[in-house]
């Protein structure tokens, strides 16, 4: 028996019958994103358009912060963005959303410079459709919602995937709670499963016709969205930024959420 | 190694100027559709971007990028029907019920979308300006061949790079009649009567093969197309939401409509007795 | 045949010099912390219990009975922390019955980290063990390895480091009972709101050497506010295609019916057993 074990022992150098890397150079992942959690939707009215997004920033179990903010002015001037008409928010890897931001603010700027009016959102929509894709093959690890008014005073919205595709909605979620989020938006916002009572029996039931809702109701929607979300998702918490863009301008209303 | 090393240690500077490049690209008035693409500072992009973004190797990839699905296109005497489901997923979750997956290229040429979403969009919109160019340097509107032509070629010089798109281009010219198109990201380009594209494809196929016809009339073969689309919805999860439907005829495209899958279901169970698998009796 | 089993060590080494990494001990969000004073001990726990990044349970008991003056606080995996507290739990009863005396805390101790060791860490439990027997107060910590430590207080999980930071800054020998659990609190609070995996309220189980007391939600610091809308369906919004009626007579025929009011349904579930 003892010599059963004996032979068994790890010696320095066995001779196993694969190859193993430990002797050249360890080639390590090339991982440039973290995620930082975190979440945000917009919806758009008749003639508003609201963002909100929660402030805490994560990596892992760990708060970076307590206040990062998501969602950013475009196109204003001087530090604290006056006069801005649209809105960019942005979830995912928070350096990459940054230098999206940037980038987007930068173009817009320039725009108003050039032609001497600012640019419009359907226009702004394209050109950051257009940046995201720039990094087709390296890309910006974001979902983003752009959002102000359009050339008829109406709410416009529009939601992209990380290289670039958009599309313009009534209403979005994105990062962590997306998935939280979302179903309670089609329900409430968009109407969907709901009919209206008494409409009919069977399949003549009528399916409930969505309109804009009025601006009251959509923050209260956005504030139990955010509360419910803050709930039962770990990374969404600490505090609400939101962001109301009228043909007045933009305000912004923080509010504190629960920290745990 | 040197290079890189080289690239990567430049000392950091506050007010460092932006390189020539960006600056241009900043200042041009114009937002340039430019073939200049950003790449991750490693060996091999390709395969770095397939763990980063393939859901389907990988279901834990960090970046799920919205997939396109159902797309349907054929020939008949009337001109060309072009349907599609509007579902996006990424991963298993539907990013989407709404997507305009029949991309307008002008007013007689239309694309359609499967695959990476991004890239049909971004794709078929460069597609539109070189077709915008062809006219105003010759005179004439481009032919679809031509077309068609001009996207295969470019997804070719892009192949291995990860890009991912099955599309086809209908469109109607003087010179060629009804003409349909299919191009894929491997650089394939068929001409043919019928086409379905998207992970919904065969059940599309299983009803289009079985009742189509080129004497189709133009009522019939709407119907055809619809009817497609909506046993792909019904079979396959990927695809769902809408049904988007094209005519594209000598003198330009019609478009009939974007209707709710549900209630056409349920108007072709009880009125013409299909999906009897379906049911709602409860004994 | 006694010993140990070798014979996976080569392979084990052979796949970590290829970049397979080692086995690793992982415990899964949670806060859980212990601490003797003069008199007894005193442990406490959050109450979120997490699958990934959602919050699975808001209010769950990690806080384990073990016998009449042990109790235990787990971490980890949380069926294991329940299966393993319960089964030594019925042992030492059995052993304390056939002994004709109190059970101690390391007889306690000794059988959780034996049970643990054998299964090699795959039974993730990751506990606190704390009580008074006849030869005083004691407080250990278990992981799932099977490895203890005795120490005058301790913290676990992945909110121990928030939760220690807080013992290392406040803890001094011979405290009394009311600034034990008002500093076990404060560790528990520092991982409810520094960690991510940590959250809602705190448990604290005071143990003397009379009677052990339960404090079940001694803390609410997290109570969520009153929503703004009201998300009432009226009755016919949902669609029906078909209806079937079973009446509660033929249900009854199978079943137990059981009549819940509506309004004090929610009450219902919040209830739970609370020793003051």
């Amino acid at each position: 028996m003892a010599s059963v074990f004996s032979a068994s022992i790890p010696q320095e150098a066995p001779g196993y019958s694969f190859n193993h890397l430990s002797s050249g150079t360890r080639e390590h992942a090339f991982n440039p994103y973290t995620d930082n959690g975190g979440s945000t939707l917009g919806i758009s009215g008749a003639d508003f358009t609201i963002f909100a997004g929660d402030t805490r920033s994560t990596s892992g179990y760990n708060i970076n912060t307590r206040y990062a903010p998501k969602l950013f002015k475009i196109g204003g001037e001087g530090p604290s963005n006056e006069n801005a008409r649209i809105v960019l928010s942005v979830v995912g890897f928070a350096a990459d959303g940054n230098a999206l931001k940037e980038r987007l603010d930068t173009v817009v700027k320039m725009y108003k410079y050039q032609h001497g009016k600012p640019m419009t959102v359907a226009a702004c929509a394209q050109r950051l459709s257009h940046i995201l894709y720039s990094k087709r093959f390296f890309p910006y690890y974001v979902h983003a919602i752009l959002g102000g008014l359009d050339e008829d005073g109406k709410g416009a919205l529009y939601s992209y995937d990380p290289v670039g595709s958009y599309e313009r909605e009534q209403c979005r979620a994105a990062g962590s709670a997306s998935s939280l989020i979302m179903p309670f938006l089609d329900n409430q916002v968009n109407f969907k499963n709901q009919y209206v009572p008494g409409s009919g029996v069977g399949h003549a039931l009528e399916q409930r016709v969505p309109e804009p809702l009025p601006r009251k109701d959509v923050e209260q929607l956005v504030k139990d969205a955010f509360t419910s979300a803050t709930e039962r998702q770990i990374e969404v918490g600490d505090g609400l930024q939101m962001m109301t863009i009228t043909k007045d301008g933009i305000e912004e209303v923080y509010s504190p959420l629960k920290k745990d | 190694m040197d290079t890189l090393v080289a690239r990567y240690s430049a000392p950091p500077s506050q007010h460092q100027p932006l390189d020539q490049d960006e600056q241009e690209e900043l200042m041009e008035a114009l937002p340039p559709l430019s073939l200049k693409f950003a790449l991750p500072p490693i060996a091999q992009p390709s395969s770095w971007l397939r763990t980063m973004t393939d859901d389907h190797a990988n279901p834990n990839c960090p970046i799920k990028i919205a997939h396109g699905t159902t797309t349907l296109a054929f020939r008949f005497q009337g001109g060309i029907i072009v349907a599609t489901d509007s579902r996006a997923t990424a991963g298993n979750w539907i990013a989407s019920q709404t997507v305009k997956k029949v991309i307008e290229i002008n007013n007689c040429l239309l694309g359609t979308m499967a695959g990476g979403a991004a890239d049909c969009q971004y794709w078929l919109a460069y597609l539109g300006m070189q077709c915008r160019l062809h006219e105003l340097r010759h005179k004439r509107r481009i032919s679809v061949a031509a077309a068609s032509k001009i996207l295969a070629n470019l997804v070719y010089s892009y192949k291995g790079y990860g890009l991912s798109m099955g599309t086809m281009c209908a469109g109607v010219t003087p010179q060629e009649g009804p003409a349909l198109y299919y191009i894929d990201s491997d650089g394939t380009r068929l001409a043919g009567n019928l086409f379905c594209v998207g992970s919904g494809q065969t059940f599309a196929y299983g009803v289009l093969d079985a009742e189509y016809r080129y004497d189709l009339s133009e009522n019939e073969a709407l119907e055809l197309g619809r009817r497609s689309i909506l046993a792909a919805t019904h079979r396959d999860a990927f695809s769902g939401g809408f049904i988007n439907l094209y005519h594209v005829k000598e003198d330009g495209w019609v478009k009939h409509g974007f209707n709710d899958t549900n209630p056409i279901f349920w108007k072709t169970k009880l009125e013409k007795g299909e999906f009897s698998n379906v049911t709602a009796d409860l004994d | 045949m006694p010993g140990f089993d070798f014979s996976n060590h080569n392979r084990n080494v052979a796949l970590h010099a290829q970049g397979v990494p080692l086995p690793k001990a992982t415990s899964t969000g949670t806060t859980i912390v212990g601490c003797l004073y003069d008199g007894g001990v005193v442990i406490a726990a959050d109450t979120r219990a997490t699958s990934g990044p959602i919050v699975a349970d808001k209010n769950c008991e990690k806080l384990h009975y073990i016998s009449p003056q042990i109790w235990c606080a787990g971490a980890g995996t949380a069926a294991d922390t329940e299966f393993t507290t319960a089964l030594i739990s019925s042992n030492l009863e059995l052993h304390s019955l056939s002994t004709g005396r109190k059970p101690r805390v390391v007889t306690c101790m000794t059988m959780l980290k034996q049970h643990l060791f054998r299964y090699q860490g795959h039974i993730g439990a990751y506990l606190v063990v704390a009580g008074v027997d006849p030869t005083g107060a004691h407080l250990f910590t278990v992981h799932a390895h099977g490895s203890t430590d005795k120490l005058p207080y301790v913290t676990m999980g992945s909110g121990s480091l928030a939760a220690m930071s807080v013992f290392e800054t406040q803890w001094k020998p011979g405290m009394t009972r009311d600034e034990a659990v008002k500093l076990a609190s404060d560790a528990i609070q520092a991982g409810i709101f520094n960690d991510l995996g940590s959250g809602s309220n705190v448990d604290v189980c005071v143990i003397t050497n009379e009677k052990a007391t339960l404090m079940r939600n001694y803390i609410k610091p997290n109570v969520r506010e009153q929503k703004e809308r009201n998300y009432r369906f009226p009755r016919g919004t949902t669609a029906v295609l078909n209806e079937k009626v079973i009446t509660k007579e033929d249900l009854s025929k199978y079943i137990t019916v059981h009549e819940i009011r509506d309004d004090d349904q929610g009450q219902a579930a919040e209830q739970m057993d609370v020793d003051s």
